[in-house]
């Protein structure tokens, strides 16, 4: 066997057992009639378990709430990301100090994130919004038209330092030529961001939005940390939706059902991302 | 060098495997336990039944409520168990009885000597019979009462209101210059379920009739719903429609609302000197719900059906729920489940008050379990999650409901 | 130079909207750290700024809690994890970075990394039960490989591309095998990469609450955990959380700090080559 072979065999050893068999595993389950109560009564349904869950008002309902988060908490990491970015590339001292602070919430615990926020923002309790009643300002951060918009703020929160750090190496890693040259031919600001630094961070920023969204899918704590799903439903994600569905309903078949059509959205969406950010070629 | 990184790493694997799935040994019991107030009593007086027993071995797993559901399924699904002893909150009750996963009781019980069965209120004894099988004892009781500022409702000259319509406008009224009438908790789920039935019941509803029909979108529920949504939209204080059980009562202790629909053992809480109310401490009053019939919640103990340990298991039962041990938990502060608990005047010198057990008498008489039958966690999560939204307008009170009914069927199959 | 009118306005600006994001990203942790020192009566109170420091909650989490056993147990299931992701990871990115016929393989290592938790969690879950390792540390551990592993090789890859290729070719003259080649010469060359690597590896295993939350007992909970616990019954004991979540954010984020100059590289460095 050829060394390279050698090399990589305890990796896709290691894998297989802990990702490939589960995910095999998995498929089998989305079949059954799988309760946890009735572990010896486990009985084949076909696609039962697949037409239920398409049509389950939940799950469309979670999967749109997921949808909307990913959406605007990465579009708006994104250009903060961006901005800040920018921002403190041009800054001439206190760099790596101001850096070191601005990336600082990533590496936090989510849970920790959640929790924080859900007492910060409570209004009972909350700092707040207890200042924001002293300006007249009474919002309801946790009640049906803000819970979803808040948990995307808490992301935000969490992980623009994320998009930070992509663009921090992105402009560092820019050649310095045509920056030189569009500023000898007297170009604005506006027109070297738009025509130069933007079209050549175009790799990272593919790359970032991919990672970041396919993060972002996976949300979970915030929502068990604050509104459990509520106000009615409107902040169910779909992992809340799965974790529900399989340990606390005990239906792990349509669980794993819930499970494989988020993989195939997930595949979807980056087979479409990819397709659409390719470069364009010059004919 | 080599051999120091080696003997770590053995180290670190052993280390890693040492599991606490382990079951007890005999003479060992492990019971999981909530972190609750009651919790912390039964700790202590387990010394008790330790000195008493030297034989027996007791390892309290406690644990949040969130994280205690798959732990004892986990322990039961395993061949061995690894909690001999478990607490049954009583929506899991038909669902883990039917599953096979507890141990019925009734000759452990006739067979024990003055343990005094009959007199567990009968109300909350009934939870854990399920097809004519007896598979818990009570614990304590979280029926819910409805607690107010009695120098409130004095300086304004208010009754206790008795019926729903009067609570209505009582809350109402009291409703001014920064005060609210109600501090209420229509969180998605568990909490609004808890706290509506007590509506439904007030307008004579229920979730199934005599026949096991699902009626929980008929026209009792929604009058339910309507008043309990209006009261919500005048009376309660504002942005909370995500109020759980932290938020209404942080409300009530710093004096912002007047009233809540809550724990009947929270009174003593809410009235301990130099505790959460500051300045309002002893201000509080405990009462049965408007309409008289409240919304009960039981934790019981159970044995699992897969224990090695059972005899253990059920000396400790037996011992910590005896009529004896039963009234030194009360007088330590924990909820009283047995009658002879609550009459006893040793109980109310040393506990929190006649006035305090006699309410509690009055609220357990007539009540009516959260939830009963076949997957009634589900059930609960399903209706509670209607109920916030049509409390936060994202649905119509018949859709809310139909949708309800709808979830119910499917659920409990 | 003469600095116009319109640059020092939008230096200025420039150096508000920055100054803005560090109090928002301040802020928090400030109000968490008040929080755990305020007396617990006063604990959750918005108006209250002013009161005498008590430890009182940070004595009762340190002597009179399980947060330290906690600790030890995301420790080493983070060490672990870690210590067995490098030692499957580091070849493998190896072999990915310098031998053709992976470039496939490369980007199904960052699909295997993006796979949902909800997917695995089932089949983990009941494979533990049936194995009888729920509630044990190695359950987590395997359960935070499956997304700690992908990662460490991503990572690895950017920093095996750095290291120019005439190394090895040096040592394979010199009578090397290829393994031994990449043993003795190349792996030390990226010992910054591997500790960046470990770090963030440890950073996600240490932070994570999903799989942690459903697979482990009182003796092998991990700290998240016991964080999301302390929202209970006996009301809302912020004080108490707010220490815990300081035990738990302060060494990620001193950590995080020795290799946010690698992170660069990691996270975007064989990507954005993309």
């Amino acid at each position: 066997m050829h060394i390279k072979y050698k090399l990589i065999l305890p990796l896709v050893f290691l894998l297989s057992g802990i990702m490939l068999y589960p995910f095999i595993f998995s498929l089998w389950l989305s079949l059954q009639d799988y309760r946890l109560t009735r572990i010896n009564d486990v009985q084949f349904v076909g696609f039962e378990n697949f037409g239920f869950i398409a049509t389950d008002q939940s799950f469309l309902n979670a999967m749109g709430n997921t949808i909307s988060f990913v959406a605007s908490a990465v579009i708006i990491e994104l250009i903060f990301g961006l901005s800040l970015a920018l921002l403190i590339q041009k800054l001439l001292i206190f760099r790596g100090f101001v850096r070191s602070i601005l990336l600082a919430p990533m590496f936090i615990t989510p849970i920790a994130v959640g929790l924080m926020f859900r007492f910060l923002l409570n209004s009972e309790i909350g700092i707040i919004p207890f200042y924001l009643l002293r300006f007249g300002v009474s919002l309801d951060w946790f009640g049906p038209e803000l819970a979803l918009f808040s948990i995307v703020l808490i992301d935000v929160w969490q992980w623009t330092p994320f998009m930070l750090l992509m663009f921090l190496a992105g402009l560092e890693a820019l050649p310095k030529t045509p920056f030189e040259a569009a500023r000898v031919d007297g170009a604005g600001r506006w027109l070297t961001f738009s025509s130069i630094t933007l079209p050549m961070l175009r790799p990272v920023i593919v790359v970032a939005l991919i990672i970041r969204a396919l993060d972002a899918f996976k949300v979970f704590e915030y929502v068990f940390a604050i509104t459990r799903g509520g106000p009615g439903n409107s902040t169910e994600t779909i992992m809340y939706y799965i974790y529900q569905t399989g340990f606390r309903f005990f239906r792990m078949g349509e669980a794993a059902a819930a499970s494989i059509l988020l993989i195939i959205f997930i595949l979807v969406f980056v087979i479409l991302i990819v397709y659409l950010s390719r470069p364009k070629v010059i004919k | 060098m080599k051999k120091l990184k080696l003997s770590t790493a053995i180290a670190a694997i052993a280390w890693a495997t040492i599991s606490t799935s382990q079951v007890a040994h005999a003479g060992e019991i492990n019971i999981i336990m909530e972190e609750v107030p009651d919790y912390d009593i039964v700790a202590k007086l387990t010394d008790q039944f330790t000195e008493q027993n030297p034989g027996i071995t007791v390892n309290f797993d406690a644990m949040p409520f969130d994280a205690m559901r798959d732990k004892i399924l986990t322990s039961s699904l395993a061949p061995s168990a690894t909690y001999d002893v478990i607490i049954i909150d009583n929506p899991w009750t038909d669902e883990f009885a039917r599953a096979g996963f507890l141990e019925p009781l009734d000759s452990l019980i006739s067979s024990q000597d003055g343990y005094a069965y009959d007199d567990f209120v009968p109300a909350l004894a009934d939870i854990s019979k399920v097809d004519g099988s007896i598979y818990g004892v009570p614990y304590y009781n979280y029926a819910l009462g409805l607690i107010v500022r009695q120098d409130i409702f004095d300086s304004k000259g208010l009754a206790i209101p008795k019926t729903i319509e009067d609570y209505m406008s009582v809350v109402k009224s009291l409703t001014t210059n920064g005060m609210y009438g109600a501090a209420m908790q229509p969180q998605k789920g568990y909490k609004i379920m808890e706290e509506w039935k007590n509506w439904l019941y007030a307008n004579g509803g229920e979730l199934f009739d005599d026949a096991g029909n699902v009626i929980i979108n008929n026209q009792a529920a929604i009058d339910a719903l309507n008043q309990y949504i209006e009261t919500h939209s005048q009376a309660a204080p504002p942005n909370s429609a995500n109020w759980g059980f932290d938020e209404a009562l942080r409300s009530v202790s710093s004096g912002k609302a007047a009233t809540m629909l809550s724990y009947n053992w929270m009174l003593p809480a809410l009235n301990a000197k130099d505790g959460m109310s500051g300045d309002l401490a002893g201000n509080f009053t405990l009462h049965e719900v408007p309409g008289g019939k409240s919304v009960l919640g039981l934790w019981s103990w159970g044995i699992t059906a897969n224990s090695e340990n059972k005899d253990d298991a059920w000396t400790f039962i037996s011992w910590i729920s005896s009529p004896e041990v039963a009234k030194q938990r009360a007088i330590m502060g924990g909820a009283p489940v047995r009658n002879s608990v609550m009459n006893s005047p040793e109980v109310w010198e040393k506990g929190y008050g006649k006035a305090y057990y006699t309410a509690l008498a009055d609220i357990l008489d007539g009540s009516a379990p959260l939830s009963s039958g076949n997957n009634a966690e589900e059930l609960i999560e399903i209706v509670g999650t209607e109920l916030s939204a049509a409390v936060t307008g994202q649905k119509s009170v018949k859709e809310a409901l139909d949708a309800a009914a709808n979830g119910v069927e499917r659920a409990i199959k | 130079m003469i600095v116009s009118f319109e640059n020092r306005l939008s230096r200025f600006l420039g150096t508000t909207a920055i100054f803005i994001a560090i109090i928002l990203v301040l802020f928090p942790f400030l109000w968490i750290f008040l929080e755990s020192i305020k007396p617990p009566s006063l604990g959750g109170r918005p108006d209250i700024w002013r009161f005498e420091p008590s430890w009182e909650n940070w004595h009762e989490i340190v002597f009179n809690s399980n947060v330290p056993l906690n600790i030890l147990n995301s420790f080493f299931i983070a060490l672990i994890t870690v210590v067995i992701s490098l030692i499957c990871g580091a070849p493998a990115a190896y072999a990915f970075s310098r031998f053709r016929g992976f470039q496939g393989a490369r980007y199904s290592i960052l699909a295997a990394e993006m796979m949902p938790p909800a997917i695995l969690i089932l089949p983990l879950f009941l494979l533990l039960y049936k194995l009888e390792l729920i509630d044990s540390r190695v359950g987590v551990i395997t359960a935070h490989l499956t997304f700690v592993v992908p990662v460490v090789a991503w990572f690895l890859i950017g920093f095996f591309d750095e290291v120019p290729k005439d190394l090895e070719d040096q040592a394979m003259i010199d009578g090397y095998t290829r393994f031994q080649a990449f043993y003795k010469v190349i792996l030390p060359a990226v010992r910054p990469g591997l500790a960046a690597a470990g770090i963030f590896g440890f950073v996600l295993s240490w932070n994570d609450l999903f799989y942690s939350l459903l697979l482990t007992g009182a003796e092998s909970r991990t700290l998240p955990v016991a964080i999301a616990g302390f929202w209970t019954f006996r009301g809302i004991e912020l004080g108490k959380m707010a220490v815990a979540i300081l035990i738990a954010v302060i060494p990620v984020l001193i950590l995080s700090y020795s290799i946010q100059k690698h992170l660069i590289r990691g996270i975007g460095g064989s990507g954005v080559k993309y």
